[in-house]
Formats: C-alpha cells, structure tokens, sequence
C-alpha cells in the first residue's frame, strides 16, 4: 500500500445526543462496552497500516485526550510518525475554535506539510466500521481518481438515525464509478449512495485545495469543495462502495440500536473477528456472575458483578447489578451501580449513574430513557 | 546507573514439573491464573506498588511464553529509563559457562546486574505464588532492625508444618533456628521464599557460596543456615495475608476457586493495590439466550451458550449450547463443542473440546488437558488425569 497518512476530524459537542454528548464529542462517546466511537476507526486506519494520525478535535476535546493519550493503545507512540492531536488554538487569523474541516486543515498547514505520506485518508469521526482501507486506496490509485469517496448504500429504515445537524451526502454515480452528483441534506434523495465522510486525497492537492479554498473565502468542505469540483468538472472523483456493516451515530436512537446490534452474532462477527479494535484498557477483573444471576443475550465487559437478571443489554466495565434487580433492553455505561431490587427497561444510563434499592425506571424503545453522567437516583 | 535503595530479583527459571503438562511448554510463572491474569503478574504488581521500579527476571526453563508476556514491561509501567523490568537468562562468560544451578547461583551469576545499581538491599522473590503484599514495609522492618536478612514467613496450619522450611523464632522475632520439613515442628511459621538481603552481606555469603564446591547453591538449603550459624541477624517478617502457593495442579485449581467465594479471601478488585496485567485486545464477552452463568467468573471475548457454574474462563473461551462447564477452570481461547461437560478440570489455552467430550468428574482430583490439545468427539477424561495431543494419539494408536 503506498505510504498513506490518516486525519480525523471530530465535531462539536453539539447536543445532538442529549446528555450524552453535552460533555464530551461524539466521538468520545462510549459504545459496545469499552470503546469509545473513534476508536473502530482508528483501528482501521491502524490496521490498514497507517502510522502517522492527526485528530482534530474541537474545544471539548478533555475526554478525547484523555481517551487517546500518547496513542499507546493504538502503536502510535512512534518516534517518528505517530498520533497528533490537533485542537483549535488562537492565533492572528483564527478565534480558537475551528469553523469547519477547511479551517481545521488550514490552522493545521504546518502538520499537513511536514508529513511526508503521499496520501491521506481523511474521515469524519462518528461512523462506527471496521475494515481494512487498502482496497480503497488500490481502488484510488488503479482509477487515476483525484479524491476517492467511500459510500454505502443507505438503509432507508435507518434515515430517521439521522440527525439534520450533520451533513448527510448522496451520490450519483456512472459506471466507472465516478461521481457525476453530489445531494446534500435533501429532503427526499435522489440516489441511496450515502457517503460515509471518508475519502482518499492526495496529500500535496488537499494542501493545495485547502489553501485555495481558504484564498476564496470558502468554509464547508462538502459544498464548496466537493459538491462544487463534481459540478464543474474540475477534478476526478469517484466513489468506492463499502459493503461491510456500519453505523453513524447521530441520534440517542442510533446509538442505543447500534449497541443492541452487537447482541447480533453476525454484526459482532464482522466488527471485531476481521481486525482487532484497539481501546484504552483499564485494569478491570473479569465479570462475576453471582449465585442470583441470571443473564440472557447481554454484551458484559470486565469488571462487572452481577447479581440480578439482565437481558438484551450491554454493560460496560464496573457495572454492579444487585441481587434481584431485572434490567431489560438497557445500556449501562461503565461504573454504574444498580442496587438490589431495581427496575430498568429501555434506559441508557451515563457513567457513573447508581439507582438506589427499588428504583424503577422504564422507558419506551423509540425513546429511552437517558441519564446524564454521575447522577445518583 | 542511578544509585538504588532496593532492586528485586525475581525467580521464575524453575521448570514447575509439579503442574505437569501445564508446563511442559511454559514456565511456571506464565501459567495464567484468574481469568485474565499470569501468576507473575502477582510479584510484577506488588513490585509496582510497593514502589520497586527494578526487576530482574531470572529465567532459564522454556522461557519463550514469560520473555513474550513481559515485553518491554509497560503492563507494570516498568518501562523505565532509570530502572524497569530486565529479562535474565543464563549467559556465555569467557571462562566457564553454565546453566542456573540453584537459587543462590542464579543471583550470583547475576551479580554484575545488581552492582550496576548499588543497591542497600536486594529483594528475592519467586514466580510461583499468589498474594498482595507491600515489599516496602518489609523492607522497612528489615532496616529499623538492622538485620543482615529478612524471611517473609506465615503460619501454616500445625498439622502441615511438617512439608515446609520452618523458622524458630525469639520473642523479637529473630529467627534463631531454620529447620527444613522438621518431623517435629517447634513452630509453624513457614518460609515464603520472599527475602530481602542487605545486599553487603549478600554478596559476601554469594561468593563464598560459589567457591564451595559442595555446596546445593541454594538459598533455603545453604545460604540462610550458613547465615545463622555464623550468628548473623536473621530476622522473621510475618504476613497473615492471603497466599497461595500453586505449584501443583490442585492447589492452582484451588487458588482460582477462591476467587468465586461470595466474599473472596483474597480481592483482585482492590483500587488500592491493583494487579496489573496484559490485557487482551478482545470485546466484552457475550451470554446467550440458552446460557446459564452463576458463581462464576467471565473474561472478555467469550461467548456463552452452554451452562457455566463455579468456574473461570478466561479471554475468549466459547461455551456451545448444552456445554456444561462446572467448577473448571478453561484458559484462553478454548472451545467447547456442545453437550461436552466439564467438571472439576483444568483446561489448558487454545484446546478443542469436541461435542460430547467428558472431562473431570463431579468427585475427585482434578483433570488436566494441556495447552493445544483437540480432543475428539465423545472422548473421556477422568479424575485425575492429564492429556495432551501426543497421550491422546499414543492411546489412538494402541486401540488400532
């Protein structure tokens, strides 16, 4: 695979998952039990053997840094190469925040120039997939595309997953697979090809796209850039289809069927089985089952103790279940405690949350119930 | 090389050859313990803790499995400039060259590694126990005394005292007789193979050690009584805390099954004393619609179907629907084919356990099947027994 570097850009913490993301970017956000959304792509861009990873993080980034650290997890504390951190920072031309991936990019000239890969693959930061990008980058390369996107077929089930705060782009696309429409956020689309915020550039024209785009007082890298390059011709660029499983993580309802998903054998099989996720560990026991457990279809990280019925959930590291609570079609986030004789079904609990003996709370499938981070009930 | 107060010397070059198959390809101290853990992790963890930042690891018999396992020692954040973990083999010298001959000999040879350091004391620890204790304060009893050797002991119950190294001690707790398995035990504090040596003194008793040529070079058999009958001050260091010796099948069985107690004698899920460990890079483990898991202890990355009670898996066992797996303990990924049962046992890392298979029995000693192995559909194990690929085709081959 040619040399080939990897920036992710992670948005504001824009509350459109409630609670969940009103401390922290979506893709910080726990999921499948001990991850954290950035990690599966990461892990990908890791396993596709890239070395050199630049995150640009925006100004909630506390949770972000401290999940990454020095990239140990992830073999990226290389002497050379590695991971980057990249936040907003104040200087002559720019406020300390960024106001778009453009920005983000021009503020970060200096890393963008100094790395020496040939390629970048630059990706958004809340779809979850795992998969190796060498095909993409072949696909890239043998095509003589300028930017290659990746796209997926839209599942129309899933479009009420979405959130109208994120960009949601489809595409047309000819029998070489080059894009020849770009729709962005309509209403009813014309094409199923979502594109999945990932594509393939050359490093030395992304430099010089970036500037440009910055020269003409250009800000959205989807309208200004893309959309605009497909109308006028300016540029090759084609899709290449990703046929694996993956989900954006959008909506509190996206994110709870995402981690239900994994109770799916098969979703399981595909996220984790291919190629390993890498995660901050924590120096957490094995789960204990006690005498009174009775657990059912249910995704259970270390450091649990259970003592209750559990079914259709997935609780993340340090969760404790007390003897003869029942906890249904939940999501519990690490280090919350269910004390005995409790009563949940359809909640998602943040870290950290304890229900006190004989608490209840239900919740509807389309709606769960959230709770916010460190709360006691 | 930055002058230290203490540096450990860590034991862990015995073959084991009491846990039979289980280390025929590894070191003891690899064997994997409590779901997620190795035995080593157990003094590597205390080290950490206790604020000892050098360890050397003396390791001669199958070492491939433990140098893998340590790596650059960051599990124990031993990956330091100033001190961390060293892996210590026995080496090519310009004019004799040898193998570790015993306890005392391992550490002599490696007598150039410690210099470097210019310790006050030496810490000699062994790779085959399982116990959380503070090494510093131990030390500190050894320097407020001011004696030339310290010996971790514990009470052992009287009517065993007779199969240990026993310490006879005076009312300050110096330790005025060392009699080895006595058939008459005066005491019943028993030796836990963890010394710290002022290491002036050591180096002195190691080098005349080495020029006797009668001598086990042994710290239990020569060092210590060469010690106390020149009258030097050997003071008893007492720890009441749980520990565990597994160097045998049933007793490293045991030791896991203590974990499952309600309350636990000993706590790995202590914040305060962490034991640290190489943690797979596995998702959370997953219980199916059929499973039954009690009074039991799950890693992650297994998937669950069967029934699974009173026992340990480790990362990544599968359990197939109408498995039965009780009061057993399965290392890393092991499979386990349906409507195999599985009692009292241990089962090595990586073993097939096809449908059908019995392994162990509801009563009496524990069953082993080593690492690697298949086991054919509808095979038996007994009580007792041990199993690897090579005894199962040996016996294949005599039915034919």
């Amino acid at each position: 695979m040619k040399d080939t570097m990897g920036i992710i850009y992670t948005t504001k913490d824009d509350h459109t998952l409630r609670e969940l993301t009103s401390q922290r970017a979506v893709a910080a956000l726990p999921v499948a039990g001990r991850y954290r959304i950035v990690d599966f792509v990461l892990s990908s861009l890791v396993n596709s053997g890239v070395r050199n990873v630049g995150v640009i993080t925006q100004k909630n980034y506390h949770s972000l840094m401290d999940h990454l650290g020095a990239g140990k997890e992830w073999d990226l504390h290389t002497r050379n190469n590695g991971l980057f951190i990249l936040p907003p920072f104040l200087t002559r031309d720019n406020g300390g925040e960024y106001t778009g991936v453009l920005d983000a990019l021009r503020s970060n000239f200096d890393y963008l120039r100094r790395s020496r890969q040939e390629l970048v693959i630059l990706t958004g930061g809340y779809t979850i997939l795992n998969t190796s990008f060498e095909a993409m980058i072949q696909a890239h390369e043998d095509s003589g595309a300028d930017i290659t996107l990746m796209y997926a077929k839209a599942n129309p089930k899933r479009m009420d997953f979405f959130s109208e705060k994120n960009v949601h782009a489809f595409l047309q696309l000819d029998a070489n697979d080059q894009v020849t429409d770009m729709e962005i956020n309509p209403n009813a689309a014309s094409y199923d090809n979502l594109y999945l915020d990932v594509m393939v550039i050359k490093r030395t024209l992304l430099i010089h796209l970036v500037d440009m785009a910055y020269a003409h007082g250009l800000k959205d890298i989807n309208k200004d850039l893309l959309q605009a390059y497909v109308k006028n011709g300016g540029l090759k660029i084609n899709g290449f289809f990703f046929q694996g499983y993956y989900r954006r993580i959008e909506t509190i309802k996206g994110y709870f069927h995402f981690n239900m998903d994994l109770l799916n054998q098969d979703v399981r099989h595909e996220l984790f089985s291919a190629y390993p996720v890498y995660t901050k560990t924590r120096d957490d026991v094995p789960a204990l089952y006690r005498g009174n457990a009775l657990v059912k279809n249910s995704l259970v990280a270390d450091g649990c103790v259970i003592d209750g019925t559990v079914e259709n959930c997935v609780l993340f590291r340090g969760v404790r279940i007390g003897r003869g609570a029942v906890v249904r079609n939940s999501v519990l986030m690490q280090d919350s405690v269910i004390e005995d004789y409790v009563e949940l079904d359809n909640v998602i609990l943040d870290k950290a949350v304890t229900i006190r003996t004989h608490g209840r709370l239900i919740g509807q499938k389309q709606y769960p119930i959230v709770i916010g981070k460190n709360v006691t009930l | 090389m930055r002058k230290k107060r203490c540096i450990a010397m860590l034991l862990a070059g015995g073959q084991g050859s009491r846990l039979g198959l289980l280390t025929k390809i590894m070191a003891k101290p690899a064997v994997p313990f409590g779901g997620k853990y190795r035995i080593i992790d157990f003094p590597l963890s205390n080290c950490t803790n206790s604020r000892i930042d050098t360890v050397g690891v003396l390791t001669q018999y199958q070492p491939l499995e433990l140098n893998r396992y340590i790596g650059s020692g960051q599990s124990w954040d031993l990956d330091l400039n100033n001190g961390g973990v060293f892996v210590l083999p026995p080496y090519m010298k310009a004019k004799n060259s040898e193998w570790y001959k015993g306890t005392a000999n391992a550490i002599y040879q490696n007598f150039g590694f410690i210099e470097q350091y210019d310790p006050e004391y030496v810490l000699v620890l062994s790779g085959d126990h399982i116990y959380k204790m503070d090494y510093t304060k131990m030390l500190n009893a050894h320097e407020a005394a001011g004696a030339d050797v310290t010996i971790a002991v514990r009470p052992v119950p009287w009517e065993s005292a007779s199969s240990f190294g026993i310490m006879n001690v005076n009312a300050e707790n110096r330790i005025v007789e060392f009699e080895e398995k006595p058939a008459k035990p005066k005491s019943n504090l028993a030796s836990m193979g963890v010394y710290v040596f002022s290491w002036p003194v050591m180096r002195k008793y190691l080098k005349e050690d080495d020029a006797d040529p009668k001598s086990k070079n042994d710290f239990g058999k020569n060092i210590i009584p060469k010690m106390l009958s020149d009258g030097r001050m050997l003071l008893a260091y007492s720890f009441e805390d749980y520990w565990k010796d597994v160097g045998t099948i049933e007793s490293l069985w045991e030791a896991n099954m203590d974990l499952l107690k309600p309350t636990p004698d000993f706590n790995l899920n202590d914040s305060r004393w962490p034991i640290y460990t190489k943690s797979p890079i596995k998702p959370p483990h997953y219980i199916g619609d059929s499973a039954i898991t009690e009074m039991s202890m799950i890693a992650e990355g297994c998937e669950v179907y069967g029934t699974v009670k009173g026992s340990i898996l480790f990362a990544g066992v599968q359990v197939a629907s109408d498995a039965v797996v009780e009061d057993s303990v399965i290392m890393p990924g092991v499979s386990i084919a349906s409507g195999a049962v599985i009692r009292r046992a241990i089962v090595a890392e990586n073993c097939k356990i096809g449908p059908g298979c019995t392994v162990g029995e509801a009563e009496g000693k524990i069953a082993l099947v080593g690492q690697d192995t298949v086991l054919p559909a509808g095979y038996s194990v007994k009580a007792g027994e041990q199993v690897d690929g090579e005894i199962i085709a040996e016996r294949e081959a005599a039915r034919v």
